[in-house]
């Protein structure tokens, strides 16, 4: 990139002074003349720029007079320089933009009535505005279009040869999925070879696009962009929460766009370290499930066996009158609730009050169980925060980033464009440590693949080899010697070999990756479900924090320790109090937060004990200890491995009640279903990942007769003679506030500081031997006779089992129902793709296709979560971790054969 | 002007001499032919650049001309015209109009929409007559309009010629919006 | 010219401050609230009035309207400038095509659009011919209400001319939508041509024809002179426009004091009325008609035999249709124009325009964009209202309908 310079002057480059306009500007040595300029508030058209991204400088239209000059300069890509005198308005330059302007059009087909960008085209706008009229030699390109795309048709009749799409793929995603190629005597957008484009699908060229050249295939020629009507929500499918705009028609969703747009091209470069705008695949292309036919719209009352529509006051009555029979005869704790993570802030605390107040049992919990716990747990324990310390700044401006056991460029893309920008502008060394060879490995300076299932081990064994070789930071030494010494005399049982041996990452490459982290100054560990999701996953976030905390980079600025979330809403359930441990805020439920929401609610809370995990409840339930179960969008039964025993535990239960936009397998041993609304009909707030409270609005009324949860459960208060005096989200959201002050801090994230003294000097020195006692990590998954370790993997593609509800992403990513293997492995056993093996566990074995995948490792074997056809998630053993109660079923260690 | 005498005031007033003055008037319209007609069976020349129901028009070979491209829908002051269009199944990259509503109760006859169309595809007839006891009926569809259109082309065709939007010759007629082509099928086509 | 000194003493003095009618010995009086329309028959639409009684002379009058209130202004907000000349045809309905002139001008002047001359003489002609049609409805509905049938059947036989004139010309007999922002739609035919010239030789007799059905029926006579009569001083005052303030001896007219169109090159007179009573300002519409006539037939012959009806301005007019069909550049004007209208720059502007009931303008604030910001109808229906109650104040009930009457008043331009 010559032109890297140009934009990204050093912090430490001269300041120039020169003149724009007659008045006098002062700049950064080496900064591009147009940001400059659009820096002063002077808007000079430009179609192929864009602020994320270096000029290009292809478009010809950022013309200005530079004097000493006889022809007008492009300013994007002229450096500015001292003593510049410079003009940016006249009649000259107004003809000059126009002939550029002309350039493009003479070749640019009459496409406007049947091309989806029109009226959000910059060619049309620019044209228009510089009054083009009568064009000379024009002429058409008749290319054929490209539609060969699962999800964007390329019409390069229509491209102005920008490079927007390249740019932004290339410098601000680093796929570099698409290429300039000239073909049939044109330069032409083409995929990398001019093969089907095959890449993560985010749109992000789409947005950009500033014609109709790239168009949306799910929504192609369906719309204009006058008729939709744009609602700002927040993404749903994962803790980025990424804000986006639901477009819709009428009833329809009709597409979904991004803040990022050629629309918004002026800005500062600086300011992309809090994102660039951008969604992913999931958010701009998995919405149809939203409008899909499946959807509920009616409740449902199981009579006679089956279920049936009812009218909203019988299935309320029903629900209220058993759940309170139950509640008066078997005692409150014989009701438990299940909530998911997708739910609106509001609908958690609504669901939590609910459980507490109008049942009487602390029998609640969210899907926030499934790995998040294990991180807030470890990370209460021992910083007393709840979430992870860092904003996407400091990720991009962090010089080493630890990144453990998380796919992120799959699981939370946009949050992984952070540390791709960190790679790309500030040369981070990034650090990966994963069971797969994973998008970011490809990228990252430092990739260290390990077996599935040790992660935990290695970051033992880094531990060890900081320890070893007196990378301990100076501070830590100084004001907590015990416990480091505590922690030394653990340690010694922790052999690098040992490690290296089970993890398969050599003695030197750990000793390697500890250097780069111990000693960068801004070092930031992101860990994932690698690690929250897995076997002896609250033992290994609390070996990350003794990682961070003896190599120093728990209390200095711009360091510090992170989870990527799954589902929308993990950090919200955790602050609202959606888990047996917790209340709102959350506080601790053994602790003196119980009197004061008990008197701000205005009824007893129940005791502390018992009050079940989601396991737990399950295992209740299959006990007959809970006799009523409800369930509000959260699926159990497709989640859980069948060994588990969910369906049983279902089957044994006196009521089920579900509430669901859709009639999931768990709904269908349901007595009652209540049918739920989407996020895009919803109104609330949602907290990501960093702490944010974004708002979440509704783009759509409600579908049929479907109502929002929090609405559905004030009903149910109400029909149990209880009231929940809510009208709006705003009257629960004043509550909110009330119980906890600064909640919604005007979306900005509350600042945490980990504070982690009072662990290290209250029991850690007994604690701590214990959890260096094995050695290594939980044992690596491939032994006791089964050499392959099954894993159950999240793609980019899918969240959870909402999106194969989204008729797009399935377009994008069928369930291909194979098991995805390394091609060593499938010559090694013989089969080809699509060949048939046998896969057997402790737990039962099945028969399916494989499909090679060079991401995978020797010796690993992996199926996508979010299917249950063929039931690969049943050959899971389940097991519950002892302090979180969080089931760990990802990885398995399995045999294979060709049948 | 001369003022009239005294006299002559007084005479006028006793005899009402303005009244036979506009009697006089009066009987003479008894000799001129009646100017109303009756309606049912009698009906007025409409005159061709007349603004009555809109049709959808197709090209000679039975085409529809409708791409769909919603700007009828965004030039129309009451907001009745409704657009639903879609990638054609049978011919992909072609873009039509599966639906196409026009809520004649609320339509004003401006003929905006009739301007704004880039391929001429709509156009107003001189019919007028479709007063109804079901107001549902007035909810013109697709059918409907191109039923209008097939039926009252000659007038169509008049309408698009007196508001100067098509010419009255063959280049005019011979216009047809050309689609993008499918990778594959780069010879253009017509269809 | 009608005589009008010489029929004062037939006039029938009814002022309760008068000397002599204010001491009349009086019986039993009481006051009476009486609720005149909205659903009257008499009062324009869906006007309702508050009448105080005192016998049956009014005492005081509270006009209540808003009952065929649309929100049109607030209309305008919702789309572009283009898309509310057909909601203009919808203000005084009875006469589109001024209230579309009268805002096309308003946005002219904010986009300052020059407008070719042909169209400049075009807008000018039909405008008088729409003036011409104001005013014999207007002539008919009056002198229905004062009890002349016969009137009513004669102006509205003759308005059916041009109004069939305007169905081909433009498309629509009263919804005319023709003028446009930059010009005018649509061309005259040689057949619309003859057929306006027929109608020049044809009408000025027919003039001369209602005057003998009025001018000096005393019936008539009776109920116009010296009712209502408004001075000079309260004319004006009360902001009053057109033949309403003409009639008061106030020689005011937007055509030839701030004068636009064509109306510079034609040479007409401002008929003026002296004393300010019905009888005036019905009095001046008659002349008006006939100057209107004059200008008819000025424009058919001084206009330029050719040349455009609609400027060229490619960010403000639209392209003509065979370019849409083949140059992208035009294509992209239309569907610019038509989705999201032209950039209008920012500020206020004020335009008014005299139409044959007064001065009709539009303000509009515009803050850049395609939408006017707020737009401000200032109807002259809806003015005059103001004044009713001074004029009416110790007439009787009867003429409480032409009173309002001869100011000519449309709700839909006054309620908007």
């Amino acid at each position: 990139m010559p032109l890297k310079p140009v934009t990204t002057p050093d912090a430490a480059a001269a300041s120039i002074a020169l003149n724009v306009d007659g008045e006098t500007v002062t700049a950064k040595e080496g900064v591009s003349l147009y940001d400059v300029i659009s820096g002063m508030g002077k808007i000079v058209p430009a179609m192929c720029y864009h602020y994320t991204f270096d000029p290009f400088g292809s478009c010809g239209m950022c013309l200005v007079m530079q004097e000493g000059k006889k022809s007008p300069v492009r300013s994007c890509t002229a450096k500015a320089a001292e003593g510049m005198v410079i003009r940016t308005d006249g009649d000259d330059l107004f003809a000059a933009r126009k002939k550029a302007v002309e350039k493009h059009l003479s070749v640019h087909p009459l496409d406007c009535p049947v091309c989806d960008a029109d009226g959000h085209c910059e060619l049309q706008d620019t044209a228009f505005e510089h009054g083009v009229t009568n064009l000379a030699n024009a002429k058409q390109k008749n290319i054929p279009e490209d539609t060969r795309s699962l999800v964007l048709d390329f019409n390069m009749n229509r491209c102005i040869a920008c490079g927007e799409c390249i740019n932004i793929c290339k410098d601000v995603l680093r796929i570099d999925a698409l290429q300039f190629m000239k073909k049939d005597g044109f330069t032409q957008v083409v995929a990398k070879g001019d093969q089907p484009l095959d890449c993560e699908f985010c749109g992000d060229c789409l947005a950009v696009c500033p014609v109709g050249a790239i168009t949306n295939k799910f929504s192609k020629y369906v719309y204009k962009p006058w008729q939709l009507r744009k609602t700002t929500t927040t993404c749903n499918y994962c803790g980025d929460g990424c804000q986006m705009y639901v477009e819709t028609k009428d009833t329809q969703v009709v597409r979904v766009t991004s803040p990022l747009s050629w629309k918004h091209k002026w800005g500062e470069r600086a300011d992309t370290v809090n994102g660039h705008g951008g969604i992913c695949v999931r958010g701009r292309f998995g919405f149809q499930f939203i409008d899909s036919h499946d959807r509920l719209k009616t409740p449902l009352l199981r009579q006679d066996g089956r279920l049936v529509p009812v009218s909203w006051i019988e299935a309320l009555e029903n629900a209220a009158e058993r759940l309170g029979r139950i509640r008066d005869t078997h005692g409150a704790d014989a009701v438990a609730g299940v909530i998911t993570a997708r739910c609106t802030n509001e609908e958690l605390y609504v669901f939590q009050k609910f459980m507490r107040t109008v049942i009487g049992t602390n029998n609640v919990d969210s899907s926030a169980r499934y790995g998040h716990m294990n991180f807030v747990r470890a990370a209460h324990h021992a910083l007393g925060i709840h979430r992870m310390m860092n904003t996407s700044a400091d990720l991009t401006g962090a010089q080493a980033i630890l990144v453990v056991g998380a796919d992120i460029t799959e699981t939370n893309p946009v949050a992984s464009v952070r540390v791709k920008a960190a790679i790309g502008t500030s040369r981070a060394s990034v650090i990966v440590v994963d069971a797969m060879r994973t998008n970011l490995a490809k990228l990252a300076s430092h990739p260290v693949m390990v077996a599935p299932g040790t992660e935990g081990a290695l970051i033992k064994g880094m531990i060890a080899s900081a320890l070893a070789r007196d990378l301990v930071d100076p501070d830590v030494a100084s004001n907590m010697p015990e416990a480091l010494q505590s922690l030394k005399t653990a340690v010694v049982s922790v052999s690098l070999d040992a490690v290296a041996a089970e993890t398969g990452a050599s003695v030197d490459a750990i000793h390697e990756i500890t250097t780069v982290f111990a000693e960068a100054s801004r070092a930031v560990i992101v860990c994932g479900e690698g690690i929250v999701r897995q076997r002896g996953g609250y033992d290994h976030v609390l070996a990350l924090i003794d990682l961070a905390w003896v190599t120093g980079k728990l209390h200095r600025p711009g360091c510090g320790i992170n989870t990527f979330v799954e589902e929308g809403n993990e950090q919200g359930a955790v602050d609202m109090g959606v888990a047996p441990e917790f209340l709102p805020g959350p506080a601790d439920y053994d602790g003196p937060a119980r009197q004061k929401f008990s008197e701000a609610w205005g009824a007893p809370l129940p005791n502390a004990r018992p009050g079940h995990a989601l396991p737990d409840i399950l295992d209740a339930c299959r006990a007959g200890a809970v006799k009523a179960l409800y369930v509000i969008g959260e699926n159990p039964l497709a989640t859980l491995p069948k060994s588990f025993g969910v369906e049983e535990a279902l089957k044994r239960l006196d009521l089920l009640v579900c509430q669901d936009p859709f009639l999931t397998e768990t709904a269908h041993h349901a007595h009652v279903v209540f049918p739920a609304c989407t996020f895009a009909e919803k109104d609330g707030t949602v907290t990501n990942q960093e702490g944010k409270v974004q708002f979440v609005r509704p783009a759509l009324d409600a579908l049929g007769e479907s109502a929002p949860d929090w609405h559905i459960m004030a009903g149910l208060a109400n029909a149990m003679g209880r009231e929940l005096p809510y009208d709006t989200t705003q009257d629960i959201q004043a509550e909110i506030r009330k119980c906890l002050p600064g909640y919604y801090n005007l979306g900005r994230p509350r600042p945490v500081t980990a504070d982690p003294a009072a662990y290290l000097r209250n029991g850690y020195r007994e604690s701590v031997g214990a959890r260096y006692a094995g050695g290594g990590g939980g044992g690596r998954a491939g032994a006791a006779g089964r050499p392959y370790a099954m894993k159950l993997i999240q793609l980019i593609y899918h969240s959870g089992k909402l999106s194969t509800r989204a008729s797009g992403l399935m377009d994008i990513a069928p369930n291909t129902r194979a098991l995805r293997m390394t091609p060593e492995d499938c010559r090694r056993l013989g089969v080809e793709n699509g060949g048939r093996v046998r896969v057997t566990s402790d737990q039962g074995r099945l028969e399916l296709a494989v499909q090679p995948d060079v991401g995978v490792l020797p010796g690993t074997c992996v199926f996508p979560e979010h299917f249950n056809d063929p039931p690969v998630k049943d050959l899971s053993r389940v097991d519950v971790d002892p302090v979180t109660r969080v089931p760990y079923f990802k990885v398995t260690p399995v045999t294979i054969e060709t049948v | 002007m001369k003022t009239p005498s005294h006299a002559k005031k007084i005479r006028d007033a006793v005899l009402f001499r303005e009244i036979w003055k506009a009697m006089k008037v009066t009987f003479k319209h008894m000799f001129h032919r009646p100017m109303t007609f009756e309606y049912p069976r009698e009906k007025r020349t409409i005159p061709d650049a007349h603004r009555g129901a809109l049709g959808l028009l197709r090209y000679d070979n039975g085409q529809e001309r409708c791409v769909g491209c919603d700007l009828c829908e965004a030039a129309c002051p009451s907001r009745c015209i409704k657009v639903i269009s879609e990638q054609d199944k049978a011919m992909p990259l072609q873009r039509y109009a599966t639906e196409f509503y026009i809520d004649i109760t609320k339509c004003v006859f401006c003929g905006y929409c009739v301007e704004a169309c880039p391929v001429n595809a709509l156009a107003m007839t001189k019919v007028y007559e479709y007063s109804t006891a079901d107001k549902r009926t007035l909810l013109f569809d697709k059918a409907r309009l191109y039923d209008i259109g097939d039926r009252y082309i000659d007038d169509a065709r008049k309408y698009l010629y007196a508001h100067n939007q098509e010419k009255n010759d063959e280049e005019s007629r011979a216009y047809r919006y050309h689609f993008p082509q499918p990778v594959g099928n780069a010879e253009s086509s017509d269809a | 010219m009608a005589p009008m000194e010489d029929q004062r003493d037939t006039v029938y003095k009814v002022d309760p401050a008068h000397p002599e009618t204010g001491d009349l010995p009086t019986l039993r009086t009481e006051e009476l609230l009486l609720n005149m329309g909205p659903q009257h028959p008499a009062t324009h639409g869906v006007l309702k009035v508050i009448l105080d009684l005192e016998g049956e002379r009014i005492t005081k009058s509270t006009v209540v309207m808003g009952f065929l209130h649309r929100g049109v202004e607030k209309l305008a907000e919702a789309g572009t400038y283009h898309q509310f000349i057909p909601h203009t045809d919808r203000l005084d309905y009875v006469c589109a095509m001024y209230n579309n002139f009268a805002y096309c001008r308003a946005v002219e002047k904010l986009m300052n659009v020059t407008v070719p001359e042909r169209a400049e003489y075009l807008r000018t002609l039909v405008a008088e011919v729409q003036r011409i049609i104001g005013h014999l409805f207007w002539l008919g509905t009056q002198a229905l209400d004062i009890g002349a049938m016969t009137v009513f059947f004669y102006t509205f036989r003759d308005r059916e001319i041009l109004l069939d004139w305007f169905d081909e010309l433009c498309g629509a007999r009263l919804t005319t939508s023709w003028y446009r922002i930059g010009g005018v739609e649509r061309e005259l035919t040689a057949s619309l041509e003859k057929k306006l010239r027929d109608f020049l030789d044809y009408f000025p007799p027919k003039i001369d024809e209602y005057v003998v059905f009025l001018e000096k029926n005393r019936i008539w006579l009776a109920r116009t002179v010296g009712v209502a009569v408004v001075s000079a001083e309260d004319a004006l005052s009360f902001g009053l426009s057109g033949p309403t303030l003409r009639g008061s001896g106030v020689d005011y007219d937007l055509r030839k004091y701030e004068s636009y169109g064509a109306y510079p090159q034609c040479e007409f007179s401002v008929p003026v009325g002296k004393n300010g009573d019905t009888y005036d300002r019905y009095w001046v519409r008659i002349e008006e008609m006939r100057e209107s006539v004059k200008i008819v037939r000025q424009c058919m012959e001084r206009m330029p035999k050719d040349g455009p009806v609609m400027a060229d301005v490619p960010s403000v007019t639209l392209p003509p249709k065979d370019r849409v069909f083949t140059n992208l550049e035009s294509m992209i004007q239309q569907f610019k124009l038509f989705s999201q209208g032209f950039d209008a720059p920012p500020g206020e502007v004020y335009c008014g325009t005299e139409a044959h009931k007064g001065e009709l303008g539009f303000y509009i604030v515009s803050t850049g964009g395609g939408k006017p910001y707020r737009l401000k109808i200032r109807a002259p229906s809806f003015i005059h209202m103001g004044a009713f109650d001074h004029m009416a104040k110790g007439y009787m009930i009867a003429d409480a309908v032409t009173i309002f009457g001869s100011y000519d008043i449309v709700m839909g331009e006054c309620d908007r």
